[in-house]
């Protein structure tokens, strides 16, 4: 009996269990063919090679819709984001967890962590009155709404990300590689370039990866600070409209089943594609290093 | 887009929930969302017993709420455009087209721009972009820049048909008329289009920090203020629109008490206070 009603609970939560981790498969499947099955709607609509080599986004009448500007506008401000914020985030990990005293470090990392809990809107309205106007008087520039703010305002936000990842995977090194190499007469400072950062390097890889993944499908703050202007861009100075900016501004207007609605799947689709490039790549230069480390 | 109003009149008296409560949704144009806002309010004194919900987002927001079911009635500072048109005939949908206010589209520029008014012809050729450079206009050489509206707003579609352009790609598309204001206050070579009302503050005194420019029709050398309110109520300032509301004619009834108050004497006289301009009756 008191068997029976083990195996039976075992059974029932195996199958519960099985039940909720094909739940995120069928999310996963369902979200990717909704992108898909509206993207092809839209190539249906419009050639595939006006789309990625069309210059101009401009839908509605004149009927543009080019994503180069988009896609340029994208890489550029997570660029810019990742220039900033990998050395700092790094650097930062790897005082907390070689440098710093332990009183430093039971204040530094809850606040670093807290930085991920302040809410997108409240970042880019920093970048509105704060970073904005900054950057425009640094510059001599009329108006700071430009790339640069979103690349600093981006940085800001993935940084915990990089800092947590980062300290983990330094922490992770073995204490036996840094005496190996104290113990040869290299100083801190040593030890830290020549050994602990290259074999955490894995483990710094996924860190930037992911925050990586987290400035590329950034909305808010972006919309918000970087002037969402549809020309191309020319360079950090000038303002720009991501992917993700263009979604949120067109989403509410476009009347459902049209060319523009399919056209917003269409670019979706494409941040998919740039996402999970993202992170196919880090895991396999992770996976790379991971082998010749070992 | 970000700016979003809510403004909720719940039912609160206990006695009328037994009567049948209506519920009329409102959205569309951030120009309008202030306005209709404080029609509701008054008209809420007299009529206790319906619920309104409003909010803005802008005018294209508003028409495809009502295209995707999502609303009664959408306040739109511009005509349906072609496409819309189509689709609401396609898809069975019939409205009631509702003028309930006029406004002036006011375009404004730094006090530090030694410019005071300007013509259509030139304005069009600042805003779709060959004319990139102040030099012609003040003799300074200096870049203009441009502080548009998204395309989802029903200003920027009306100021792109009223010149017949298409704005240039470099314009900054801002989220509101007030980013769009706080931007010129700091840029002495901006340009940028608002509301008229948006440029008036509480005391009824023009806002401080930027100055708003003359605008000379073509082919006509006087040029007249969207704060001229008289040029505005006899149409002789250029940028002077229509606020329309579209009313699902399956809401139609429930619509009606409100559409009367908004045309009432008390209604006029809340829109003249809030810096609009009635219909004009001829």
């Amino acid at each position: 009996m008191s068997t029976r009603f083990r195996e039976n609970t075992d059974l029932f939560f195996s199958k519960l269990f099985k039940v909720t981790g094909l739940l995120t498969l069928v999310l996963l499947g369902g979200i990717f063919f909704m992108l898909l099955y509206n993207s092809v709607s839209f190539f249906l609509d419009v050639a595939p090679l006006d789309f990625f080599t069309g210059n101009q986004w401009n839908p509605g009448s004149r009927g543009d819709y080019g994503i180069l500007p988009l896609i340029a506008s994208t890489i550029l401000v997570t660029l810019g984001s990742m220039l900033i914020a990998v050395p700092l985030g790094i650097f930062t990990a790897a005082y907390m967890s070689e440098f710093a005293n332990r009183r430093v470090q039971r204040i530094l990392k809850p606040v670093i962590e807290m930085l991920a809990a302040i809410p997108s809107v409240a970042i880019g309205f920093l970048g509105i009155v704060i970073i904005g106007p900054g950057i425009a008087k640094l510059f001599g520039m009329q108006n700071g709404l430009n790339a640069l703010n979103g690349s600093i305002l981006l940085a800001i936000m993935s940084l915990p990300t990089i800092v947590t990842v980062a300290e983990d995977a330094i922490h992770a090194v073995p204490m036996s590689y840094k005496e190996a190499s104290l113990g040869l007469g290299a100083d801190k400072w040593e030890t830290l370039f020549r050994v602990t950062l290259p074999a955490a390097l894995p483990g710094l890889i996924a860190a930037v990866m992911l925050g990586l993944g987290r400035a590329i499908g950034e909305t808010m703050t972006v919309l918000m600070a970087t002037g969402n202007s549809l020309a191309f861009p020319d360079g950090y100075l000038d303002s720009i409209r991501t992917i993700t900016a263009t979604i949120a501004i067109e989403m509410g207007e476009v009347p459902y089943q049209t060319t523009h609605y399919y056209a917003l799947f269409a670019i979706a689709t494409v941040l998919f594609i740039i996402t999970l490039a993202v992170n196919l790549i880090g895991e396999a230069i992770a996976k790379y290093y991971r082998k010749f480390g070992a | 887009m970000v700016l979003r109003l809510y403004f909720i009149i719940l039912c609160f008296s206990v006695t009328s929930c037994s009567e049948e409560i209506q519920t009329l949704k409102i959205k569309g144009s951030d120009t309008e969302v202030n306005l209709v806002t404080e029609l509701a309010e008054s008209f809420h004194k007299s009529n206790k017993t319906s619920y309104l919900s409003i909010s803005g987002g802008g005018s294209g927001l508003g028409i495809a709420s009502l295209l995707n079911g999502q609303a009664d009635i959408a306040n739109s500072s511009r005509e349906l455009n072609v496409e819309e048109s189509e689709l609401f005939r396609k898809r069975g949908i019939e409205l009631d087209t509702f003028v309930f206010a006029e406004d002036a589209i006011a375009f404004i520029v730094s006090p530090l721009l030694l410019l005071d008014s300007i013509s259509t012809v030139d304005l069009a050729g600042i805003l779709d972009g060959s004319t990139n450079n102040w030099k012609k206009l003040t003799g300074n050489e200096i870049k203009i820049n441009i502080y548009g509206r998204q395309s989802n707003s029903g200003t920027y579609d009306f100021v792109k048909d009223k010149l017949n352009i298409q704005f240039s790609t470099h314009a900054k598309e801002m989220n509101g008329n007030a980013q769009i204001i706080e931007a010129i206050k700091s840029d002495p070579s901006g340009i940028g289009y608002v509301g008229a009302g948006y440029v008036m503050n509480s005391r009824n005194g023009q806002i401080q920090n930027i100055k708003v420019l003359h605008i000379r029709p073509d082919k006509s050398n006087k040029a007249y203020s969207p704060l001229d309110s008289n040029a505005v109520f006899n149409h002789e300032y250029y940028f002077r629109r229509h606020l329309f509301q579209f009313i699902r004619k399956s809401s139609a009834s429930a619509a009606a008490p409100f559409i009367a108050f908004e045309k009432s004497p008390a209604g006029a006289r809340i829109i003249r206070k809030s810096g609009y301009y009635p219909v004009k009756i001829f």
